[in-house]
């Protein structure tokens, strides 16, 4: 199932709208226009050696999309996909990536002004994913920074066997 | 600038790129042709420069125009016979093409670019300046002309002039390449003037390509035509999967129809991907001449198989890796002229790059005739470099040897010229060209040249691959990495699966392969040590040099797959080339053959071959093992020297006294022992009839049951003493297919009968300190062995791997030895001429000398007694070697030590 996304008024240059959803008890949020498509995941296909953010590959429409989980990401603990869990393809770089969320919520259109940097207890931990947070009526909705959070930095891709991360090493680059 | 504006801009620089693409092997055409020239070509050139001149001009690109103009009017001159196109010509007019080329790709800021340099130097040339007129040409003439017109010398100077003519004409190269238009799937190539000296064409000449009909096609259109066929060939897949299943009846006709209107489309449609080699060829001829000319020596290039086609992904991969190869033969294959001339060579080398397809592949060679690889001096720097230790130098074969021009950092460039070594070496081409699926191979010959041989698959995007299962997944294999296919059943699983120094093996007819499993390969499933119960599938596979054997679950089809690249994040999965969707929809894993490998470490089958026989036996060296099995499928052997007698009892006649066997046996009793009992191995079937080996150990003999003689044979002492190490046996060795482990008769003995042997330790010298022992031994592993032996009885032991390396142990006044143990056969000093110079050595003449040898003919002891050996024992007989060494040095100490006695 493709939920739709359309806009509900048209973009206006001091509001970002956002899909949101929910990691574990966080509410996230991602520019919409940076979303592709949401669906409930589909079969993956494990790779062996990939970083541990990776769940897997999946078939979408012919095309093999990376499918990560956005919690190791951020340090918590692996995602339970549960009939709630759904795939959010992302727009990374011109390759497409799914992130796998515990549950999606609605989209929100956030005024830029009300946009703060996040405070400093989350800052440490989850500092460097966040965009930036923002109040709404229903709590504090953490905006994902996607270039960041995907970005292959050497620890972040380093894969679980470290032979092949010396192999690889000794290769070239 | 308005949308319309950028649109209109770029026409303009796709334009002036494809005016410019040929430019530079019309100019050294034209420089080829000196004086005749050919004003067709230059007519094409002026053209092209004049509508990048108009078109500039109109955009206010006036850098680009004032250039442009300049270059006009010098390629008016030409054109008009005004003025002759030498090499210093051509050089202006190359580097103002090459300008004009790098202001066409940053157009936007090109008014920014300042050409005064250039515009000078073309004026300069357009003016007449004598530095750019043909002077050698003139002079010789002239010159002739003052001598007497002798015939002899006339004759001289027109070789002479012919001479020059035909290097000159080959140094500027044959016929460039056709620009690559992106829809035509075979380009006609150009004629290049009249280079007479030009060689082997591909095609014959066909002038201008007005006559051919093309069209320009957006790059980004082909792909999504290549993916369209891509996922055509799946829809197609899966039809037929569903075919298979259905009635078929009605199916039949459509579904075939479907399949091979399929294949035709996916084969048409890449071929417009397809495109000649000479687009990347085309670049070498300059390169040629700028690196020759830099670096002072003489080459011409030939080009064979410009036609040949590739994919373009493939072209533009391939274009660094070639330019690189082709650099290289220029710098350090081809020597400087006056060497070349010294080694009986044509002062001017050639390199020759050759495509042409072979079996389903596409062939690059780069020949050069310059001095070839020497092997000798790579292994130096090796060793040198720590990459290689001596010994691993030592055993490499030269062909071995000339692999090592790929690791990186090793180079054997004297020195490092701005030309090489650019942080591009040998070890990331060959990287790159193993990720386009291709290999690359060396041959050479010291003083003659070198050839570099290049593979490449002919696309990369649709390839038949196999789909194998392995822990609840599928994957793919390439079958362009398959060689065979191999099911070896449970009961031959056994006898085909060894383990040899740790790594599992496999024989396939006369050869042991490395196998991997693929479970533990992708870290998958659980390892496991033995093979399974059922049948196991075994791919063999090979990337580049390396073949090994492929451990899965099982095989599925045979299938024509799309690959897809995996994402950035898989980057480092050095097991996987990709993914591809199969016909359920499911994805698959595309398993990178070599990947696999260097992930396991699989080590190259020469270097292991290589490290198999340095550890072990000196090569040459044999011994006569008595070969048998105790379970019939497990081997064994014992050295036939510790043998005394074979007989041949029946098992009624073997007695059991408490927990013993023993042997009525000659009036007295002889105690029996089985294998199994002493080492881990399998037990002896029941049998009517056995043989048993008789032997003597700890003064008194014994006999060890032998089931079934397999036979007496003299084999090559290569022992591997880790891996079935253990007390009773030695070690193992492979002979024939078949891993046999070598049994210690007396350590099997005395674990078994501890009550026979005395605990018997070295007699210590006067001073009480252990006696120290020489063993002279060259083979690693019987002086393993006999290092072995005395250090377990006390001694303190030295060795020496030769007759020399012996005697200076002994005769540096720093040690002091007790005793010399030593073989007979070695390198540099033989045991014989050891101990006579030991004789002849005043201190050393009453210093034990024991001989372990196989070799003890009654002459051969004879000879040594006379050189002064005390006694002759056979190699492994450790009771009697640890006996005679203790009964002489009883005799020998006491007396050293009363000479030493002040």
């Amino acid at each position: 199932m493709t939920a739709g996304l359309v806009a509900a008024s048209p973009r206006q240059r001091n509001h970002l709208e956002m899909a949101t959803f929910a990691l574990g008890e966080d509410r996230m949020g991602i520019p919409i226009d940076q979303v592709d498509e949401i669906h409930h995941p589909l079969d993956l296909t494990p790779v062996p050696h990939a970083p541990p953010c990776v769940r897997g590959v999946m078939n979408l429409r012919g095309e093999v999309v990376t499918v990560i989980d956005p919690r190791v990401i951020l340090g918590y603990p692996p995602a339970v996909v549960t009939r709630q869990t759904c795939n959010m393809v992302v727009r990374w770089g011109g390759e497409r990536v799914g992130l796998l969320v515990d549950r999606i919520g609605d989209v929100v259109s956030v005024g830029r002004e009300g946009i703060e940097p996040p405070p400093a207890n989350v800052a440490q931990t989850l500092g460097r994913f966040l965009r930036g947070v923002c109040k709404l009526d229903t709590g504090v909705l953490a905006i994902l920074d996607v270039e960041q959070l995907l970005a292959l930095d050497e620890e972040a891709v380093a894969p679980r066997n470290s032979a092949v991360a010396a192999s690889a090493k000794a290769g070239p680059s | 600038m308005s949308l319309d504006d950028k649109d209109i801009i770029a026409e303009f620089v796709v334009e002036s790129r494809e005016h410019l693409a040929d430019i530079e092997n019309e100019l050294l055409a034209i420089e080829a042709c000196g004086e005749n020239i050919d004003g067709d070509l230059v007519n094409k050139v002026f053209r092209a420069v004049h509508s990048i001149k108009g078109a500039a001009g109109f955009f206010g690109f006036s850098q680009v125009q004032g250039l442009a103009h300049e270059l006009e009017n010098v390629l008016n001159l030409i054109r008009n016979r005004k003025l002759v196109p030498t090499s210093p010509v051509t050089d202006v007019l190359l580097r103002a093409a090459d300008r004009l080329r790098g202001m066409i790709e940053d157009v936007e800021h090109s008014n920014d670019v300042d050409v005064s340099e250039h515009v000078a130097e073309l004026r300069a040339v357009a003016a007449g300046e004598p530095a750019f007129a043909p002077p050698t040409v003139a002079e010789l003439t002239s010159s002739e002309h003052e001598e007497a017109p002798d015939p002899e010398r006339q004759l001289q100077v027109v070789e002479n002039l012919v001479a020059r003519a035909a290097t000159e004409g080959a140094t500027a190269g044959p016929a460039p390449a056709a620009v690559p238009r992106p829809a035509s799937s075979a380009a006609a190539p150009r004629e290049a003037g009249t280079a007479e000296a030009a060689p082997r064409e591909s095609k014959s000449s066909a002038p201008s390509p007005l006559g051919e009909t093309s069209i320009r096609v957006a790059v980004n259109i082909l792909d999504r035509l290549m993916t369209l066929a891509g996922e055509l060939v799946l829809a197609r897949n899966q039809l037929l999967q569903t075919a298979s299943t259905a009635d078929s009846s009605a199916w039949g006709a459509v579904v075939a129809r479907v399949n091979q209107v399929t294949s035709e489309l996916q084969e048409t449609i890449m071929q417009t991907r397809l495109q000649p080699i000479g687009a990347v060829f085309s670049r070498f001829p300059r390169v040629i001449r700028d690196l020759s000319s830099a670096l002072g020596k003489q080459c011409q290039l030939t080009i064979e198989g410009q036609e040949v086609e590739l994919d373009k992904s493939i072209i533009e991969a391939i274009g660094d890796p070639l330019t690189h190869l082709v650099r290289n033969a220029v710098d350090h294959g081809i020597e400087a002229p006056e060497a070349r001339v010294k080694a009986g060579k044509p002062p001017a080398g050639t390199v020759a790059l050759r495509a042409f397809h072979q079996a389903g592949k596409v062939s690059i060679q780069i020949h050069d005739d310059g001095r070839g690889i020497d092997a000798a001096r790579l292994k130096e720097k090796a060793v040198a470099q720590g990459i290689l230790t001596p010994e691993q130098a030592r055993a490499m074969s030269d062909r071995e040897a000339l692999l090592l021009i790929f690791r990186p950092g090793l180079s054997t460039a004297d020195k490092v010229t701005s030309v090489s070594g650019r942080g591009v070496g040998m070890d990331v081409v060959k990287t790159n060209i193993e990720r386009l699926g291709g290999t690359v191979a060396v041959d050479t010959q010291l003083g003659r040249g070198t050839t570099i041989d290049v593979r490449l698959p002919l696309t990369l995007a649709i390839v038949p691959a196999l789909i194998v299962r392995c822990c609840g997944q599928r994957y793919a294999i390439p079958q362009a990495n398959i060689r065979e296919l191999v099911r070896v059943k449970s009961r031959d699983a056994a006898k085909s699966f060894e383990r040899i120094q740790g790594a599992e093996v496999f024989h396939l007819r006369e050869t042991l392969l490395p196998l991997v499993r693929l479970d533990a390969a992708l870290d998958r499933g659980e390892p496991r040590d033995a093979p399974a119960a059922k049948a196991l599938n075994i791919i063999v596979v090979e990337a580049g040099s390396l073949r090994y054997g492929l451990v899965v679950e099982g095989l599925c089809d045979s299938e024509e797959i799309v690959v897809k690249p995996l994402g950035r994040h898989m980057k480092r999965c050095a097991c996987l080339a990709g993914a591809t969707i199969l016909g359920d929809g499911k994805v698959a894993l595309i398993l990178d053959i070599a990947g696999i490998a260097s992930h396991m470490r699989l080590a190259m089958p020469e270097t292991e071959s290589a490290a198999d026989a340095s550890g072990s036996g000196a090569l040459g060296e044999t011994q006569s093992l008595l070969l048998f099995t105790n379970h019939p499928s497990e081997y064994f052997g014992i050295p036939m020297e510790l043998v005394a007698r074979l007989e041949r009892v029946r098992t009624d006649q073997i007695d059991r006294l408490g927990g013993q066997q023993i042997l009525q046996y000659r009036g007295g009793t002889l105690p029996l022992f089985s294998l199994e009992d002493g080492v881990e191995c399998k037990a002896r079937p029941q049998a009517s009839k056995v043989y048993v080996a008789v032997f003597a150990t700890a003064e008194r003999e014994a006999g060890l049951i032998v089931p079934e003689i397999i036979d007496i044979r003299s084999v090559p002492t290569r022992v591997d003493t880790e891996t079935f190490r253990q007390p009773g046996i030695t070690g193992s060795l492979v002979f024939e297919r078949m891993t046999v482990r070598l049994v210690d008769l007396h350590e099997l003995a005395r674990k078994l009968r501890p009550d026979w042997y005395q605990s018997r330790s070295a007699v210590p010298t006067p001073n009480g300190a252990a006696p120290r022992i020489l063993v002279a031994e060259d083979s690693d592993f019987f002086r393993k062995q006999l290092i072995g032996f005395f250090a377990a009885e006390g001694y303190e032991v030295q060795a020496a791997e030769d007759g020399a390396a012996a005697w200076d142990l002994l005769a540096d006044p720093a040690n002091r030895f007790d005793a010399v143990v030593t073989d007979i056969e070695m390198p540099n000093l033989t045991g014989l001429e050891l101990a006579r110079r030991i004789r002849g050595d005043a201190r050393f003449a009453d210093l034990p000398i024991i001989a372990v040898t196989s070799l003890a003919g009654d002459d051969d002891i004879r000879r040594g007694l006379q050189a002064g050996i005390n006694e002759y024992h056979v190699k492994l007989d450790r009771e009697q070697l640890m006996a005679a060494t203790a009964r002489l040095l009883k005799a020998s100490l006491p007396r050293a030590a009363s000479r030493s006695k002040p």
